[in-house]
């Protein structure tokens, strides 16, 4: 039998595209369900104290109003269920500036938004922690974190010829994804569906349940499309179980979405850092030590802190090693998993650092990093199960022409232009996570279709056409037969779109259930082959009319021995205008060892995607918090800046080919976060080589290159 | 939002005379500035009278009177169509390029000229109706003055306000000495010199303009001009598109020989209104269009700024700014 061309690997455009432009893929709050009423949350206008009252009276009256929510009227709710940020109406606390603090349900969203705006509140105000320049310094050890020590990194620092020791400073940044949190809640008696957003559903479900003192068996979550989540439809938050609770107070299907304003303190954010890091080493570049001590804030009760030390615990082979965390407890929202957690506002610190030291050894910054190339993994001696950092550096620097970078800053100029060139890498941890997913064939005579389920979420990256795909590989059908259906906690558990582990995990267990699938058609036969068949041959020579079998995947139990991380290189070219300050990043390029890359064409978005946000994170982004209030004074999206087309030049990705053999079956390493790590630090040291400007405190804004 | 009243004018005195006649109604032209702030509560109309059908579109050229040569722009025509028309990128290309920095092509494909020039700041303070705002709640105090005001004025600011005005076709319009048209409910026009429109802030910051409630913008007039191949407008924001300006100029010169005979400066961002840099026109008018008289003239206008607590970085940006958008204006548009 002739060995067919496989679809994986090649660049198969989304098969859910059509649907998408189109606007025929369902959305949270797209779902056509009857009879729905509308509920619209109000928050609280002081970050710290108690409400005294609430007067409710007027929007009772409003026309329409089916029901006001407060603490006073709210179901009693498991605070320890698994919901983030507290927020859920259990008590006239308020711990943060637009807290959750009632919900207006009406016939429609406009008259709900209305009775909202009809509610007064009295508060008795306590003193605020909102001003994490004051409390910064008052930082205590993470409950889940403690001090990593290898070596004796003072007595390096004391004794080295060439050190650099700095802070860097990054603002608070928001998910801002294009679709809103948003919930549809519809009871059937003692079950509950709840049509939500959710990167990972089984999570969402178990949360939903305990929450609302459910089992997982009466809820069930529906999230076939993700309009973007960047972790913050990770964890879930107070909206998916309040419109539960306003569903059941009007026995109505409920929707609830928040505004783009309600965004910034109801879904988590990524926390302000500041980051000190020392880097001391010889004169010819060989790392004698690193420290990296970082310094955030949280929530008063809860408590999230990114790991931003992950980078500098694996990147370089250094004998001295300090990372260490401090946290303040702030009258915020909770930060959560923001994508490339912790790695992308480390690498930014530690990255920087590196190209400062590499100015100070007057030595070009490719060398240096690839001088300090660890053998195995420094923070746990395992061999790397592949890593391919020198490759992405090299072969990075051939395919941008690095050779054009002028070794001295502000040597290349272009009429009222200076013009940099930097670089910097980043690690993203790979792993597979246990799954399950069934597979069904049916057989219509000679015509075999396959249908692949499993509670999988797909964050618009692609996870519906790499498991169409795998599948068609798999099972050798054409892909138009394979149907994948995915987000529904109904469908047989699996991991979420979190951290890097989707794409593998999914990919892995949708494998291993066609290969059951057709081990399972070939017992059935009864029959010896000399080579093997394939499930689409078997399904019409054995005449099967339907069949399907379910896997459950773990990862290979070898693969502990070994340390999987996603590498990349990145090279960004900027041009600063000498008058303005404005900087614009005419040319950026991603090269990543990321193990088997299923669609490079879907892969290549992703990670360009994240470019394109780590450029937003060095350039343009920030929400920034007015103390005197603690709440955001940058509320919308004409406020909060992501690039826009305009900020945006050539950007291009290249992947190493890597044959990863240890991490799991399918040699998958996971692309989503590794594409925005290394980017922010890349574009900072651009900008220096431009300008001889070394800004510390993102974003680089045109005035602080004046 | 709160509930209103939508209703229609037939014609522009009746437009006129139904917003005379509700102190409480709204004229909704594109609406993109409108709605938003209703939305968020801040603007409360309980009617919204719809002009968008009223004939007061046409861009032509003006056949008598003081302006007669130069060019009318109707009030509820669409930014996009001022934008491009024929006669304005021949003539005003400093207006083009000032409406094209502005917003996004969608938004300025529903925008109105006359809504452009109404449309209110952007001080994240007066959007926020938890906010102190002297601006939307006159008496509530000012939540930017000692808040975050890095994107707020430098010049003519008071101590009820510091909010700078928005719009980016306004600048350039004044510069352009442009005349805006408004007819009242008994059917009398009247015109307004652009410069004198807005208004600084001083006790009554809630009030943007001299319009008085129950006028209608007919159009807007540009006089008639020689400063079509040389003028330029700069906007210097934080990101390369969509973002209201932290600083921005539009410059427009006329020579005499080696001599700049006329000097147009407007800025934005700046202050409470479109900031004509009279000091600095008047210092060019005469010399050579060197950049060393650019710079004279540059800090002879921002040696009067005051700055705030986080936006002193605009009295440098805003010397460079001007001598940067007189270097493109001499220079036909190019560096
Ligand atoms: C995200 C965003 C970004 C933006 N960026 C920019 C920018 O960078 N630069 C910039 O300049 N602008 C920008 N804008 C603002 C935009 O230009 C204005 O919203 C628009 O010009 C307003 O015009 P409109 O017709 O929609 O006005 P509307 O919202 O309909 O009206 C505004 C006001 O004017 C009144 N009005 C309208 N027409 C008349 C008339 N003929 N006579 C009397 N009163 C009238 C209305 O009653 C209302 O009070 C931005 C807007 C948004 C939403």
């Amino acid at each position: 039998m002739q060995e067919k061309e496989k679809v994986t690997g090649t660049p198969v455009s989304r098969i859910d595209g059509i649907l998408k432009v189109t606007g025929k893929a369902d959305y949270s709050t797209d779902h056509p369900v009857k009879n729905v009423a509308y509920a619209v949350l109000f928050k609280s206008t002081i970050a710290a104290g108690r409400i005294k009252d609430i007067d409710t009276a007027a929007a009772e009256k409003s026309p329409g109003v089916l029901s006001v929510i407060t603490y006073k009227n709210a179901p009693k709710l498991n605070l320890k269920g698994g919901i983030r940020g507290g927020s859920m109406l259990q008590s006239p606390d308020v711990e943060f500036f637009g807290q959750h603090i009632g919900l207006v349900v009406a016939e429609t969203f406009e008259q709900a938004r209305h009775a909202a705006d009809l509610i007064v509140v009295d508060y008795e105000k306590k003193e605020a922690k909102t001003d994490f320049e004051k409390l910064h310094q008052q930082g205590a050890k993470p409950k889940d974190k403690e001090d990593e020590k290898r070596g004796d990194v003072k007595a390096a620092l004391d004794s080295a010829e060439f050190k650099v020791e700095e802070t860097y400073a990054t603002p608070i940044y928001h998910h801002h994804p294009l679709e809103p949190h948003a919930t549809i809640a519809e009871w059937q008696g003692e079950n509950v569906i709840l049509y939500n957003s959710s990167q990972i559903i089984n999570g969402a479900q178990n949360a939903a349940a305990s929450t609302l003192n459910l089992k997982p068996e009466n809820v069930r979550i529906i999230s076939p499309y993700i309009g973007g989540g960047f972790g913050s439809k990770g964890g879930q938050w107070g909206n998916l179980v309040l419109a539960a609770v306003a569903a059941k107070m009007v026995n109505r299907p409920v929707k609830l979405a928040l505004t783009r304003q309600q965004m910034v303190n109801s879904v988590g954010l990524r926390q302000r850092n500041y980051q000190k890091v020392a880097l001391s080493a010889t004169k010819d570049g060989k790392l004698a030590s690193l420290s990296h001590e970082i310094t955030t804030h949280s929530a008063i009760k809860e408590e999230f802190v990114e790991p931003c030390g992950d980078c500098s615990k694996v990147m370089y082979d250094v004998p001295n090693l300090l990372i260490s965390y401090r946290v303040v407890a702030m009258n915020m929202i909770l930060p959560t998993y923001t994508r490339g957690p912790g790695k992308s506002t480390g690498s930014f610190a530690l990255e920087s650092a590196m190209d400062e030291l590499a100015f100070k050894l007057n030595m070009d910054p490719i060398q240096l990093r690839i001088k300090n190339e660890p053998e195995r993994d420094p923070s746990n001696g395992k061999p790397w199960s592949s890593r391919t950092t020198v490759q992405c550096l090299q072969e990075g620097a051939k395919a941008f022409g690095w050779e054009k970078r002028k070794a001295q800053p502000r040597q290349n100029q272009l009429g009222n232009e200076l013009i940099g060139y930097g670089v910097a890498c980043g690690t993203y941890p790979a792993h597979q996570r246990p799954s399950s997913a069934i597979v069904k064939l049916k057989r219509d005579g000679e015509d075999v279709t396959a249908t692949i389920e499993l509670a999988a979420a797909d964050l618009g990256t692609g996870t519906y056409t790499i498991l169409a795909q795998t599948a068609a590989d798999s099972l050798d059908l054409p892909i138009d037969k394979i149907i994948v259906k995915i987000g529904d906690s109904d469908l047989p558990p699996a991991a979420g779109a979190v951290g890097s582990v989707g794409a593998t995990s999914y990919a892995n267990v949708v494998n291993d259930a066609c290969i059951k699938i057709t081990d399972e058609l070939i017992a059935r036969s009864g029959k010896q082959f000399f080579t093997r068949p394939t499930a689409a041959q078997l399904m019409v020579s054995e005449k099967v009319d339907n069949i399907q079998t379910r896997a459950d995947s773990k990862p290979p139990e070898n693969a502990e021995d070994y340390s999987s991380h996603s590498f990349n290189a990145n090279f960004a070219e900027v041009r600063v205008n000498i008058s303005t300050g404005m900087v614009k990043v005419s040319r950026f390029l991603a090269v990543t060892g990321a193990g088997k890359i299923l669609n490079p064409k879907t892969a290549r978005s992703q990670i360009i995607g994240g470019n394109v946000w780590g450029i937003g994170m060095a350039l343009t982004e920030e929400s920034v918090v007015d103390p005197r209030w603690g709440n955001f004074v940058t509320r919308s999206l004409g406020d909060y800046h992501v690039p826009a087309n305009l900020d945006i030049g050539t950007m291009e990705a290249i992947f190493i080919r890597e044959e990863d053999k240890f991490g799991n079956k399918l040699g998958v390493k996971g692309i989503g976060e590794v594409g925005i790590v290394g980017v922010a630090a890349a574009v900072a040291n651009a900008v220096f080589n431009a300008t001889g400007k070394r800004v510390r405190e993102l974003p680089i804004t045109p005035d602080k290159l004046l | 939002m709160r509930p209103f009243k939508y209703t229609n004018a037939k014609d522009v005195t009746a437009a006129a005379k139904m917003l005379a006649a509700n102190p409480d109604a709204k004229f909704l032209a594109g609406g993109t500035n409108l709605l938003d702030l209703m939305k968020e509560d801040v603007e409360q109309p309980n009617e919204l009278i719809d002009i968008t059908r009223l004939a007061l579109a046409d861009i032509k050229l003006i056949s008598s009177g003081t302006n007669k040569g130069g060019t009318s722009i109707g009030g509820l025509g669409k930014n996009t169509a001022a934008a491009n028309h024929p006669l304005i990128r021949q003539n005003y290309p400093l207006l083009t390029q000032a409406i094209l920095a502005g917003a996004s092509g969608q938004i300025r494909n529903m925008a109105t000229n006359g809504g452009n020039l109404l449309q209110r700041t952007r001080c994240s303070y007066f959007f926020d109706v938890a906010m102190p705002c002297n601006k939307r709640e006159p008496g509530s105090g000012c939540g930017a003055m000692e808040g975050i005001n890095r994107m707020h004025a430098i010049f003519g600011w008071s101590e009820k306000c510091v909010a700078v005005y928005p719009s980016d076709m306004a600048v350039a319009l004044a510069a352009l000495d442009a005349v805006v048209k408004v007819r009242n409910a008994s059917g009398q026009e009247r015109t307004i010199l652009l410069a004198d429109f807005h208004r600084l802030p001083g006790d009554t910051p809630e009030k943007d303009t001299n319009l008085s409630h129950g006028e209608i913008i007919t159009a807007i007039e540009l006089p008639k001009n020689n400063f079509a191949d040389k003028s330029y407008y700069l906007k210097v924001r934080d990101r390369a598109s969509y973002a209201f300006a932290l600083v921005s100029v539009a410059a427009a010169l006329e020579m005499n020989g080696n001599k700049i005979a006329q000097a147009r400066i407007a800025m934005g961002g700046v202050a409470h209104k479109p900031w004509r840099a009279f000091q600095a026109e008047k210092m060019l008018v005469g010399k050579e269009a060197t950049e060393a008289n650019f710079r004279l003239a540059a800090e002879a206008e921002m040696a009067d700024a005051k700055p705030l607590e986080h936006n002193k970085f605009k009295v440098e940006l805003g010397n460079r700014s001007i001598v940067l958008a007189l270097q493109m204006a001499i220079n036909g548009g190019k560096s």
